[in-house]
């Protein structure tokens, strides 16, 4: 019984945890569920907030360090709201030898905001991807869906006011 | 057992032993940094590969993780592996900072004895700095990222020792971390786990930094002078300062874990505030006088009372943080010298008829025999009213131990909903009404009764008065015992399951149970269980299968008992009133002792002097003004009194009220024996020469003896033992010199005569607690992590972690009165008031406060009345 967590929980009452509680819910009991529950969590809040970590601790009987732990292994996991558009800067090789760190650099400038963080709007996300098998388009970036190669530090701003 | 061939030797272990233990325990050298003996396995370093040939294959093997099985030939340094090896060294070593000069690890770190083993000087690599930055974010623990090679000790021994899994792998790839969650500053119970099983430099203890190298400090093994729990400990030392307090895994029966009082509890030893002469009060001010004239004047003070008014005017208070050694020279002192039985110690004081039930327990096989560590092999836990996280920190480990290891179960009974962090399978919390405690024991009773859990034809026929027992409760049924004690039916059904299951179980009655209105009842009631359990089984074992393990609150609490500072008994619980029991102890000190040397009428010191019964007392160690429950009361019967004599190492506010005030060394320069709550007798031993003045009080009470015209001669708490052991009959076998190795255990070296056990016929009632309007609220007081007496309050280290005393108030009463987190409350009982920082909590039951009573500078007795305090609260 963890009874350090349900305490910081107490703590925070405005975020609604009906929605992590229902799908802590379906996962009572089955043992090693940690990451599938951190999925659908993280589905409906849009990323792993701290009090409904707690919560999962909680619940679970787990230490929020190790769920935090294991959110911040995975890739796929985020603490930190993300933006509306994603951008996500190849960083593999090619693009490397092709001048991916000052694709990065401009993207950060111009936006900004640090890689890996969101903007103050909460428009943009800027991340760094090991690859994108689009070598040949190199030095190549991904926003949401669209890909857009052969990028160079001046067309930047321009790629940005598009997806605006 | 396994035979087996490390580099040419022939080995035999016990089966399921890995291979890296068996070469170790063999003195054979594997390099490893990940593995302890302690925590799960890991496998994680890659610097234990050894050469496994096994049914004619050979292959490589980390030694750490892979058992040993019979026939197996092991090779732990081929060319090979030795390349292999060194290799792993290099890639650790490439982002190792290499500032050893300024690590505090050095000279004891695993790193840098592989690497010097190895011969490693030159790398392929280029290395790299990392340059982490350094967390400074707590008063005690200081972390270097740089330093860390991710063995992941610290993690496991966080999560699975201490239970708090306050940190844990944090990133991936090269940005792995060691880190809390969310990367907050680390709020932990400040075990110093993680500090002591780091094998690098990487967790650094902040208060002893820069002060000494590994190889200056001489380590001296002693026992913690805090809880009952009695933790072995080494004091380190350099030019007579102590400087740090570690532990050894292999000594003692807390395997190396220690609370944060024990790790960084120490720094009391040299606080300025020590008391540094003898005083002696003049025009209503302590000053400073030398030895000789404070002894001549105390020698003249107490005969001058005991011409005038009979030696029995004169009270004694032993205590509980001195040695046995110590009080027994206190009771020998003052029945002998002073000639005045008045004599007593504050727990006995609390509860005074514990005593004689453990006694009961103990004769009857009830109570745990041998050791603490046994708790670590039990298949069920029981806590009862035991708040172990606070109060015995350690028993919390050795708890979770049995949690992990033997798949025990936990059962807590406590009228709050206390912290125990725990992974049992089954967990059970009974959190019960006040007052209701006996009632409640004796629902599982009444459950194992009547489920037939275990043989009543057994029992019937080992015991006598069970069916009285089962008429007593034949209309308290599980109904009602629910509506009674606010424990659901079923919860009661399976708490009985758990307690009545085969294996081994362990009850730790705690101080909420011993020091209530109603504690025999409840103690009465436990001793039922463990009869009716007991008695049933078919196990022969030397405890039976359930054990009482009663806590104590001091380091030696028990011995204080044991020694006989106690109206009641001699030392040994030896009835005073018995007359050959009183030759001995003639015989033994070579005297008449006084007629007034009797039991008497049940009384207890305060009374007396209240009733201006006694004109002087003389407290050894103890600060009762504060430490006793009723303040005011207290501090009124001190004023009565014409003359006091305080023996302490801090000016307490029981010192402050005194004419004469001695000062007294710390466990520090201390020898001797503690007793701890498992009746263990564990020995102390002298690491630093006395500070300032300070001498043993054992030797103050001889040089009072002497000016008074009585030899008490002796010349160390060797030779006060060895008369305990000549004189004393549960102590006989209790040598000085075998304590360094063995602790002695006064139970299990005198198994008592067993008699047939009668069932207490106890009506099961609750304890009614009346309402007073004006004063709504209950005020509940108990144990804390951080703080027990005068040493905690002036260690800095303590302070710093825990600062300021609070009082913890239930989540819907707050919200009711609109106070928040650390909000100022008054509390406000007919006695007196205070005001605190709020902690709303719903730990606790509603129309409930509690307050933690050993911030000592912080004095809630002065609140409390003698039986359940009720106050007012308000927002200030
Ligand atoms: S001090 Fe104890 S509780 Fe705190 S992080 Fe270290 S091991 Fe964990
Ligand atoms: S801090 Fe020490 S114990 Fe913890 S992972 Fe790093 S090296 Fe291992
Ligand atoms: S205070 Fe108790 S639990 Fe903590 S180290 Fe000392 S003896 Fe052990
Ligand atoms: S000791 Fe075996 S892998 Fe670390």
């Amino acid at each position: 019984m963890n009874t350090l967590n349900r305490q910081k929980r107490d703590q925070n009452e405005e975020i609604d945890f009906s929605k992590a509680e229902e799908i802590l819910d379906a996962y009572e009991g089955v043992h090693g569920a940690l990451i599938p529950v951190l999925q659908k969590i993280q589905a409906a809040y849009g990323y792993l907030q701290e009090p409904v970590i707690n919560l999962v601790a909680e619940r679970m009987n787990m230490n929020a360090s190790e769920i935090v732990g294991v959110a911040t292994f995975y890739a796929q996991f985020h603490l930190q709201p993300r933006g509306v558009h994603i951008i996500k800067v190849c960083c593999g090789t090619a693009c490397h030898v092709k001048g991916a760190p000052k694709i990065v650099e401009k993207f950060s400038a111009e936006l900004d905001v640090p890689v890996g963080s969101t903007t103050k709007d909460k428009l943009f996300t800027l991340e760094e991807v090991a690859c994108l098998g689009a070598c040949s388009l190199a030095p190549v970036a991904m926003i949401d869906e669209d890909v857009h190669g052969k990028l160079a530090p001046d067309n930047v701003t321009q790629v940005i006011q598009k997806t605006k | 057992m396994i035979n087996l061939i490390i580099d040419n030797k022939n080995i035999t272990v016990p089966r399921g032993t890995d291979i890296f233990l068996a070469a170790k325990n063999n003195g054979i050298y594997i390099p490893g940094l990940c593995y302890h003996p302690k925590l799960s396995q890991y496998g994680g370093c890659r610097l234990c590969m050894v050469e496994v040939t096994e049914r004619g294959r050979t292959r490589h093997k980390f030694s750490c993780a892979q058992p040993v099985s019979e026939g197996m030939q092991v090779k732990t340094k081929t060319p090979e592996i030795i390349k292999y090896t060194k290799s792993v060294m290099e890639y650790l070593l490439a982002h190792h900072p290499l500032d050893c000069p300024t690590c505090d690890k050095s000279g004891e770190c695993g790193l840098q004895d592989i690497t010097h083993d190895l011969k490693l000087s030159k790398g392929r690599f280029k290395t790299v700095r990392m340059n982490k930055p350094m967390r400074r974010d707590n008063p005690l623990l200081e972390f270097n990222a740089n330093r860390c090679i991710l063995c992941g000790r610290c993690v496991k021994l966080c999560k699975d020792v201490e239970g708090v899994g306050a940190i844990d792998f944090q990133n991936r790839g090269i940005n792995t971390i060691i880190g809390t969650a969310f990367d907050k500053p680390l709020d932990c119970s400040f075990c110093g786990g993680c500090l002591s099983v780091c094998p690098t430099g990487s967790w650094q203890d902040r208060t002893f930094k820069f002060r000494a190298r590994h190889w200056e400090l001489k380590k001296t093994t002693s026992i913690c002078p805090y809880c009952a729990v009695g933790c072995t400990i080494e004091t380190n030392t350099k030019d007579n300062t102590v400087l740090k307090i570690t532990s050894n895994d292999a000594r003692g029966m807390n395997e190396g874990n220690l609370c944060i009082k024990g790790r960084f509890g120490h720094d009391f030893v040299h606080s300025d505030k020590r008391i540094k002469t003898p005083l002696i009060k003049k025009n209503g001010v302590l000053s400073p006088v030398s030895w000789d004239d404070a002894i001549g004047y105390v020698a003249k003070r107490f005969r001058e009372i005991k011409n005038v008014y009979g030696g029995k005017a004169i009270g004694g208070i032993g205590s509980e943080k001195c040695t046995n050694e110590d009080n027994y020279v206190f009771q020998k002192f003052c029945r002998m010298v002073l000639e005045t039985n008045n004599i007593d110690n504050l727990s006995n004081m609390k509860s005074p008829l514990l005593n004689t039930l453990i006694h009961k327990s103990i004769v009857h096989g009830f109570t745990s025999t041998t050791s603490l560590k046994k708790i670590e092999k039990a298949d069920t836990l029981f806590f009862v009213g035991a708040d172990v996280t606070e109060a015995h920190p350690v028993i919390g480990t050795l708890a979770r131990k049995a949690i992990r290891l033997n798949k025990a179960d936990l059962i807590i009974a406590n009228l709050r909903n206390v912290r125990f962090d725990s992974i049992a399978k089954n967990d059970i919390r009974l959190i019960h009404k006040l007052g209701t405690q006996a009632p409640l024991i004796n629902a599982l009773i009444k459950t194992i009764i009547d489920e037939k859990l275990v043989d009543l034809k057994r029992v019937e026929k080992a015991t006598d008065g069970l069916r009285e027992l089962k008429s007593l409760l034949k209309t308290f049924t599980i109904k009602k015992a629910s509506q009674i004690t606010g424990v659901s039916e079923e919860t009661i059904r399976k708490a009985s399951a758990l307690v009545a299951k085969p294996g081994n179980c362990y009850i730790v009655c705690g101080k909420d149970i011993e020091e209530d209105p109603s504690g025999p009842d409840t103690i009465k009631a436990l001793m039922n269980l463990c009869a009716l359990i007991n008695t049933a089984s078919s196990l022969k074992t030397d405890a039976g299968k359930i054990s009482l393990v009663f806590s104590r609150l001091n380091n030696n609490s028990q011995g204080a008992n044991d020694m006989g500072v106690v109206p009641d008994f001699f030392p040994g619980y030896l009835d005073i009133d018995d007359q050959s029991n009183r030759k001995r102890f003639e015989k033994s000190w070579d005297t008449k002792l006084s007629d007034t040397i009797r039991k008497g009428t049940a009384f207890n010191l305060i009374d007396l002097a209240l009733k201006k019964k006694l004109k002087a007392m003389f407290v050894m160690g103890e600060n009762p003004i504060v430490n006793f429950p009723n303040g005011k009361t207290v501090k009124e019967a001190f004023r009565q009194l014409e003359f006091i004599v305080v023996q302490d190492t801090f000016l307490t506010e029981t010192a402050q009220l005194a004419d004469v005030v001695f000062p007294t060394a710390t466990f520090a320069e201390k020898e001797g024996t503690y007793t701890n709550m498992a009746m263990e007798v564990q020995r102390l031993n002298i690491a630093i020469p006395p500070v300032c003045n300070a001498r043993q009080d054992w030797q103050i009470l001889c040089d009072i003896a002497k000016k008074m015209g009585v030899t008490l001669f002796y010349e160390s708490s060797k030779e006060i033992l060895d008369e305990i052991e000549n004189t004393v009959p549960i102590f006989s076998g209790i040598y000085y010199e075998r304590l360094i190795r063995q602790s002695f255990n006064w139970v299990t070296a005198h198994k008592l005569k067993s008699r047939k056990y009668k069932f207490e016929i106890l009506n099961p009632k609750s304890v009614t607690v009346k309402k007073k309007r004006d004063y709504p609220f209950l005020l509940l007081t108990g144990p804390s992590l951080h703080h027990l007496g005068s040493f905690s309050r002036n260690s800095n280290s303590l302070v710093s972690v825990a600062s300021e005393c609070f009082v913890e108030v239930n989540r819907k009463d707050a919200q009711q009165m609109n106070i928040h987190d650390g909000d100022e409350v008054l509390i406000e009982s007919i006695q007196d008031s205070m005001k605190l920082k709020a902690k709303v909590t719903k730990k606790l039951p509603e129309n409930m406060i509690f307050i933690p009573e050993d911030y000592e500078w912080v004095h809630v007795n002065v609140l409390r009345d003698n039986v359940y305090t009720k106050v007012k609260l308000s927002k200030a």
